[in-house]
């Protein structure tokens, strides 16, 4: 029933690399970020590999304490601004959100295309510190001042490229909420939504509403610096608490930025790989919701030895107890969906399983920050790195990589080797937990973050932790390596729905789709999106 | 089937869509308010701290022009509202008019902000001239956020002009006409915006007294 | 294709704000405007009055702006709902920090 020039995909559609970089389908942006980002990925594990080998021993290893500094900066400034804040959303929410929903693109097709060159524009401005200027800023990523305002290192540089790339954030969320609020496909309610459409919704008003408060405290701090006022130089007058409250007005709330898609991703992997449908529809959905409200309360939890009053501090660690309750909510789901499930272990499950387990201990772990009397103790030590790596990169990046292999051969046809993969899995979740967990007991024994040397008796978790950082870097070229040598097996014709039992919009056209999404009318599930007891028959 | 030779679905992003677009616009327009909401706050926390420096300063400012500015941009408020019911009636003449009204209205703005500015910047209370360095902390942190905020506010000026000759424009071409009036909507909404905020810098800036 | 290429509903009625109705929220915002001059101005002896009075009627004409020549009175009530929750979210983000320093 379809003619040829339809059943052309979006790969094949146009060639050369102006129809890539100029192209407004989302699901070609969508692969643009896919590339940019794991670019940037690989330079920043570069920079976290370099960091665990200076600290292998005590003493001075590699290079000098200002190195270490700039490099822990670096490292910061790119999985944070360039890697993990833009990550799902801006990859597979764009490839899938107007797939999942029914739609040929997002509402703004070309303000999609300017955000991701306004991102490009940012990640060049953050790397050119590195060979323009007085050197990469050495503040950590995030510019606390009255340093950053003195420091002689390129932070002006770093702090504008933060706020360009925070344009860009703002853009993509902004198109979501349009698109999600406008585009579904006739029949399709808010509350027949998939969910992980629904966590990119909570997300990007997170990302409209939160952002501008950073861009308009880096501004400042650019000004602090060229005309030497004194906004936050508690020296002529200004408030560094007051920087810190603006800082972390934005940075909390998109701690939820990085953490909701993963939320999401993970609510699609378990109903396709349990074969049956979600567990508590609605708690998942609005649960994203109350998670991105709440979170916007919950900035102080970051201050509590800076100096803050009593009763604020109290406030603050009550409204954190209280953010727990939703993230609580979605993993008990979660597990109640496998439970009597007809589990198929692939590849993604694993990495859903993989991130149930490690943010589990990372969402813990955040709740023995969250209360003062431990904070005190735990804050600026190397507890809160682990907890905020077992949350970021063991939740989110780990939901990144199950959604890269969840997808993959919707996104290009093809069919990596599933093997490697699982073997690459268990690599990167050793890896990883030999990485990250020793650093969690360094911070309670009080070594504390950010130094380049440490004290002797630190020695053991040290050496355990790089030890990890080098299995980890093995998991990850492995798995990487796999997915490339994906594009170069035999062309096998890839189904519909490759897995058998997904359900999404996605799974009902051809793969990898047609340049505008379908070539047939997709059919919805009738009760809701997970409705596996009438799930529409997919035929090739 | 009714799609033999070629499939198109119901809701497409290649669409116009008036409502999307409107939508857009709001949203935008959120991002903007919580930008200043951010330098409020600033100036809320820096005037608790500094009560009667913050009074002190505010009397260098002239009460009179910045009245004079608050009717100039409440006037173009109007206009520009004015000029989205025009062209929805389909007289596009009156609404070209109305914008251009608008246009000479925040040029006048900016005039007026030239010439309080440069008093200020006459008299040294700019950072890095010797009167501003010399002032008390609270009184200089009140200068700098009154060139920032106002600052910020005119280039936000400065771009609703730059949007307002483009929805100009496009109406004489007729693109703008009265079944497509999309753009002339959201420029008002753009330029409403940069009137609300500056209902609050007026009375915080000028008005202490 | 016979698809109707505006997603908008043919049976959304588009209000029009007349000329006069515009020329007397003008008016009002106008005498607003008057009202907190005269009160910052004639009214020294009321200091701490005043800047509440004049964030109060700020407030009214940003909401008689909003609800009038921003058209929110006429559009789908989502939009004023979004509206209040950014202010209510914005109010929140000042009054946290002002509980912190209020305390110190």
């Amino acid at each position: 029933m379809t003619s040829t020039a339809l059943n052309l995909n979006y790969l094949q559609a146009k060639k050369g690399i102006f129809s890539w970089i100029f192209s407004v389908d989302h699901k070609r942006i969508g692969l643009l970020y896919l590339y940019s980002l794991i670019t940037f990925f690989l330079v920043g594990a570069t920079l976290g590999v370099l960091m665990r080998l200076e600290l292998l021993n005590p003493g001075k290893d590699l290079f000098e304490a200002q190195t270490y500094n700039q490099i822990f900066t670096m490292h910061g400034v790119i999985m944070i601004f360039l890697f993990i804040i833009p990550s799902i959303p801006a990859v597979f929410g764009n490839f899938f959100l107007p797939i999942m929903l029914g739609t040929d693109d997002v509402s703004f097709p070309r303000l999609n295309l300017l955000s991701w060159w306004i991102y490009i524009i940012g990640a060049i401005m953050a790397l050119s510190t590195l060979l323009f200027g007085d050197g990469p800023a050495d503040t950590g990523w995030t510019f606390y001042a009255p340093y950053s305002v003195k420091t002689g290192t390129n932070v002006t540089m770093s702090v504008l490229a933060a706020f360009v790339l925070g344009f860009s954030s703002i853009l993509t969320g902004l198109n979501f909420i349009v698109t999600i609020h406008r585009l579904k496909t006739p029949g399709m309610t808010f509350l027949k939504m998939p969910l992980f459409a629904w966590a990119l919704y909570a997300t990007s008003w997170i990302q409209l509403l939160a952002t501008p408060i950073i861009g308009i405290t880096l501004l400042m701090i650019v000004a602090e610096r060229v005309f030497g006022v004194g906004l936050f130089d508690p020296s002529i007058g200004g408030d560094p608490i007051l920087y810190q409250h603006l800082f972390w007005i934005y940075s909390h709330p998109a701690v939820y930025i990085m953490a909701l898609p993963a939320f999401g991703i993970i609510s699609e992997l378990l109903p396709t790989f349990s074969n049956r449908t979600i567990f508590g529809y609605k708690a998942i959905a609005f649960s994203s919701l109350a998670i991105a409200f709440v979170g916007y309360f919950v900035w102080g939890h970051h201050m509590f030895t800076s100096g803050m009053s009593g009763p604020a501090r109290i406030i603050y660690s009550i409204m954190t107890f209280l953010v727990a309750i939703p993230t609580a909510i979605k993993v008990f789901n979660w597990v109640a969906t496998l439970y009597k499930g007809s589990i198929d272990v692939q590849p993604p499950l694993l990495y859903a399983l993989g991130f149930i387990f490690q943010f589990m201990i990372g969402g813990l772990s955040g709740l023995v920050l969250g209360a003062l009397a431990t904070d005190i103790h735990l804050h600026d030590t190397y507890f809160v790195v682990g907890h905020f790596h077992y949350v970021m990169f063991g939740g989110t990046g780990f939901a990144f990589f199950g959604a890269l292999h969840y997808w993959y051969p919707k996104i290009w046809g093809r069919m990596y080797n599933k093997l490697v993969a699982n073997i690459a899995f268990f690599i990167l979740f050793i890896g990883f937990n030999m990485l990250y967990f020793p650093m969690m007991i360094a911070g309670l024994m009080g070594m504390p973050r950010r130094y380049y040397d440490y004290l002797p008796e630190f020695h053991l978790p040290n050496m355990i932790s790089t030890f990890g950082s080098w299995v980890l870097a093995i998991g990850l070229l492995l798995m990487l390596g796999n997915l490339i040598a994906g594009f170069r097996r035999k062309r096998e014709k890839i189904a519909r729905n490759p897995w058998g039992t997904g359900i999404t919009l996605e799974w009902q056209t051809l793969s990898p789709p047609p340049v505008a999404n379908f070539d047939r009318m997709p059919v919805l599930p009738k009760d809701g999106p997970y409705d596996y007891d009438h799930k529409p028959e997919i035929k090739e | 089937m009714e799609h033999t030779s070629a499939f198109s679905l119901p809701n497409s992003g290649h669409n116009r869509d008036a409502e999307a677009s409107k939508m857009g616009m709001w949203l935008f327009l959120f991002t903007e308010l919580l930008l200043f909401g951010g330098l409020f706050i600033v100036y809320m926390v820096y005037r608790s701290l500094n009560p009667e420096s913050f009074l002190l300063a505010s009397f260098e400012l002239d009460v009179a022009m910045g009245t004079f500015n608050t009717v100039v941009l409440l006037v173009s408020s109007m206009t520009i509202a004015m000029s989205i019911t025009a062209i929805q009636t389909g007289n596009a003449k009156k609404s070209i008019f109305l914008l251009y009204t608008t246009l000479g209205l925040a040029i006048v703005f900016l005039i007026v902000k030239y010439f309080e500015w440069s008093a200020k910047i006459h008299h040294g209370l700019f950072p890095g001239f010797e009167v501003y360095d010399n002032l008390p902390p609270g009184e200089s942190l009140f200068f700098f956020l009154y060139f920032f905020m106002t600052g910020l506010h005119a280039l936000h000026i400065i771009i609703g002009g730059i949007i307002i000759s483009v929805v100009i424009y496009r109406t004489k071409k007729g693109l703008v006409n009265k079944e497509k009036y999309t753009l002339t909507e959201n420029a008002g909404l753009y330029w409403h915006l940069v009137d609300l905020i500056w209902i609050y810098l007026f009375p915080l800036f000028y008005l202490i007294h | 294709m016979s698809h109707t290429k505006d997603n908008l509903p043919k049976e959304e009625q588009v209000h029009i704000t007349s000329y006069k109705d515009h020329f007397s929220t003008l008016i009002a915002l106008l005498l607003l405007t008057v009202i907190t001059v005269v009160i910052s101005v004639f009214g020294a002896n009321l200091r701490s009055l005043s800047v509440f009075t004049a964030l109060l009627i700020a407030t009214v004409k940003v909401i008689v702006v909003a609800y009038y020549f921003m058209h929110l009175k006429y559009d789908k009530k989502i939009y004023t709902w979004l509206v209040l929750i950014v202010a209510i979210l914005f109010v929140s983000f000042a009054v946290l920090t002002s509980i912190e320093y209020l305390n110190r």
